[in-house]
């Protein structure tokens, strides 16, 4: 060990990085950035808007009930609304119009437990809790003061059927959405970077080849790595073997068995629009980066405020408003939403939801692909 | 290579002698915020020529050949290719490009390179690609790794990627460096046989030994053609035998402070000025 050699090192370091300031700057700023922004969005958590319709409260017990409930949502700042029977209600809540609703059985006997219902759309889960805890609480209450002391009973549906036990659900296809982004955007930007600094880009620029030539080149080339990519994974995700015991060895199953409700094919397909426009995004970025380390650096400032603004793991209902006004910006958050769609609701290329999602995303790939076309020459002249 | 097409001026009808050139420049600039890398160099280079772009290190050779091709975009000033203002993507259909660094993909082998630049240039016949790969004799290793591939060879690769259109115009960027006596001697035998056969061709250099291997020289310094002419015609005019003291001379530089003495200004007086 020779100091000498040592210091001799460090200062060279010292001197590289002070140099490349993208670096110094990410390596400084990108903590606090993202610190700041998982900290505002915890704290400052709107609590999301509760619009409840209560149904059906018949008998004079059911309507002291009702109206119980209706004021004790009321003076939490929820909007309450009626419907005579529970199909109205679930409709309301597929339209968008309520978020919960709250089913007061026909007959309520003194001294008996009733029974109430809460419905939520279910697309959602991790948001909806919020909902299903206001009505759960306003509800208990009620009943209590006007039925006397026994405690009702209180089961939470949703729109299509009761909410999966499986913790995994709801992140799943979040998850699935954004890891397929994220080794995209990666390969792609690492990959365009490289084309430049090898000096092959220039030489490509002088060939007749047009810039949204080799865009269009490089989506489909990695798009065919992403269409086999989502594939593995949406088996890995989707399925489950069993694999019987063989002697000592005791049974085990391969896969994570998340379940769908709706087409497999159809969350595939909105994967692998999704990793499209990484492409794009990839070639777009790598415009901006002089190194590999600068393709890397984009994680924290583009790739991670997607992953925390699209309803991966916050919901996107309950962030706080400031930083909802960008959610409409993140290409992520369409995907997260079809495949939560197609996941939990089941919803097919039919649904409107996701054709609007899929029409989106799509229109973002071709956008960034375009902004990358365009890029592409400014660096290297 | 979209919008200055518009910016051709119309009251520019073909000068009788632009048939005849292969390359022209006229009064071509190009700065970089206060750097003027091109400053006003004017060329008019004929066809079937071996032109030599000669210059120390950060002359402006490179950022000029960029500008004949159109990959740059000129401050002012405009360059032709065949007749055809530059920028023009259609034209570098017959432009060929090896540039300073090997610019081929070390991931393929040497024949899917030399196919892939086939390719983009619209090639489809799979002899020109064989062509190409013989005349740098590499032709066996057309199913080697690039990345397995020596120095040399890689250059060599690089040469071939440029050829396989076979190109009128040929635009070579320091084709020698780190390219070792022998294989320089049959690089710039396989330049001769191409000028023969028509191919107009632009080396750059700093390395003055090579002048003498063209049939024209253009000094370059400072972003201006200081001289041009043969090599017997620039050793006569400076009244020297040795080119790099004709450089000098030409230069205005006195001191023997090698061909690299970028020292404070270049207003030393260049007895040709850019020869448009």
């Amino acid at each position: 060990m020779s100091a000498r050699r040592i210091s001799a090192l460090v200062r060279r370091l010292v001197e590289e990085i002070r140099r490349d300031r993208p670096s110094l700057a990410l390596l400084f700023i990108a903590p606090i950035l993202i610190t700041g922004l998982i900290t505002y969005i915890l704290r400052e958590s709107d609590r999301p808007a509760v619009h409840a319709v209560i149904v059906g409260p018949a008998g004079p017990a059911g309507s002291a009930i009702g109206g119980a409930v209706s004021t004790a949502l009321t003076a939490q700042g929820a909007t309450v609304a009626t419907a005579a029977d529970e199909a109205t209600a679930r409709s309301m809540i597929a339209e968008g119009d309520a978020t919960v609703a709250i089913v007061i059985p026909a007959a309520i006997t003194a001294g008996q437990a009733p029974s109430f219902t809460i419905v939520t759309n279910g697309i959602d889960p991790s948001g909806e809790g919020a909902q299903v805890a206001a009505a759960t609480r306003a509800l208990a209450s009620a009943a209590a003061t006007a039925s006397g002391t026994t405690p009702p009973t209180i089961e939470h549906e949703t729109l299509y059927g009761a909410p999966g036990s499986d913790p995994i659900s709801p992140y799943a296809p979040a998850l699935v959405g954004f890891f397929i982004y994220f080794f995209v955007y990666l390969l792609t930007g690492v990959s365009f970077l490289r084309e430049r600094t090898g000096g092959t880009l220039e030489r490509l620029m002088a060939t007749p080849v047009a810039q949204p030539e080799i865009v269009t080149g490089y989506t489909l080339g990695f798009g065919l790595f992403a269409i086999v990519q989502v594939a593995i994974l949406m088996c890995w995700v989707l399925g489950t073997v069993h694999v019987p015991s063989i002697g000592p060895l005791p049974a085990f199953a391969i896969g994570l068995g998340v379940p769908i409700s709706g087409s497999p094919l159809v969350a595939y397909v909105v994967v692998v629009v999704l990793a499209l426009g990484a492409v794009s995004l990839g070639i777009f970025l790598s415009t901006f980066a002089r190194t590999e380390l600068q393709v890397i650096q984009f994680i924290p400032i583009v790739l991670v405020p997607q992953f925390l603004l699209s309803g991966v793991l916050f919901p996107v209902s309950s962030l706080p408003e400031v930083v909802r006004f960008f959610v409409p910006f993140m290409p992520l958050s369409y995907a997260v939403n079809a495949l939560r769609h197609v996941f939990i609701a089941g919803a097919g290329l039919d649904s409107p939801d996701v054709q609007l999602d899929l029409l989106v995303l799509a229109g973002f790939a071709v956008l960034f692909g375009a902004i990358a076309s365009l890029t592409i020459r400014r660096e290297v002249a | 290579m979209e919008h200055v097409d518009g910016a051709r001026p119309m009251t520019d009808p073909p000068a009788e002698r632009s048939t005849s050139s292969a390359i022209r420049a006229v009064e071509l600039v190009k700065t970089f915020g206060d750097l003027r890398a091109v400053d006003g160099v004017s060329v008019d280079l004929a066809p079937g020529r071996i032109y030599g772009l000669l210059g120390p290190n950060g002359s402006g050779k490179t950022t000029l050949i960029r500008l004949l091709m159109g990959l740059a975009r000129a401050t002012s000033g405009r360059a032709e290719v065949l007749g055809v203002a530059m920028p023009s993507r259609p034209i570098l259909a017959r432009i060929g490009y090896m540039t300073q660094a090997d610019g081929v993909y070390p991931a393929l082998t040497v024949g899917e390179n030399a196919r892939f630049f086939a390719a983009t240039y619209g090639v489809r016949d799979p002899a020109a690609v064989e062509d190409a790969l013989r005349i740098v004799e590499l032709a066996d290793r057309s199913s080697s790794i690039t990345a397995t591939l020596s120095g040399g060879q890689r250059r060599r690769l690089s040469l071939a990627c440029a050829l396989v259109h076979r190109p009128p115009i040929l635009f070579l960027d320091e084709p020698t460096v780190g390219v070792d006596p022998l294989l320089r001697v049959e690089f710039w035998s396989h330049f001769r046989e191409l000028a023969d056969g028509g191919t107009t061709i632009v080396v750059s250099s700093h390395v003055m030994d090579e002048a003498d291997r063209c049939d024209e020289l253009l000094f370059v310094r400072s972003g201006k053609v200081i001289a041009e002419g043969t090599g017997a015609e620039l050793r006569e005019r400076a009244g020297t035998t040795d080119l790099e003291q004709a450089f000098l001379r030409f230069a205005g530089e006195t001191a023997r402070t090698g061909s690299d003495g970028a020292e404070s200004d270049a207003s030393g007086p260049a007895p040709t000025g850019s020869g448009g």
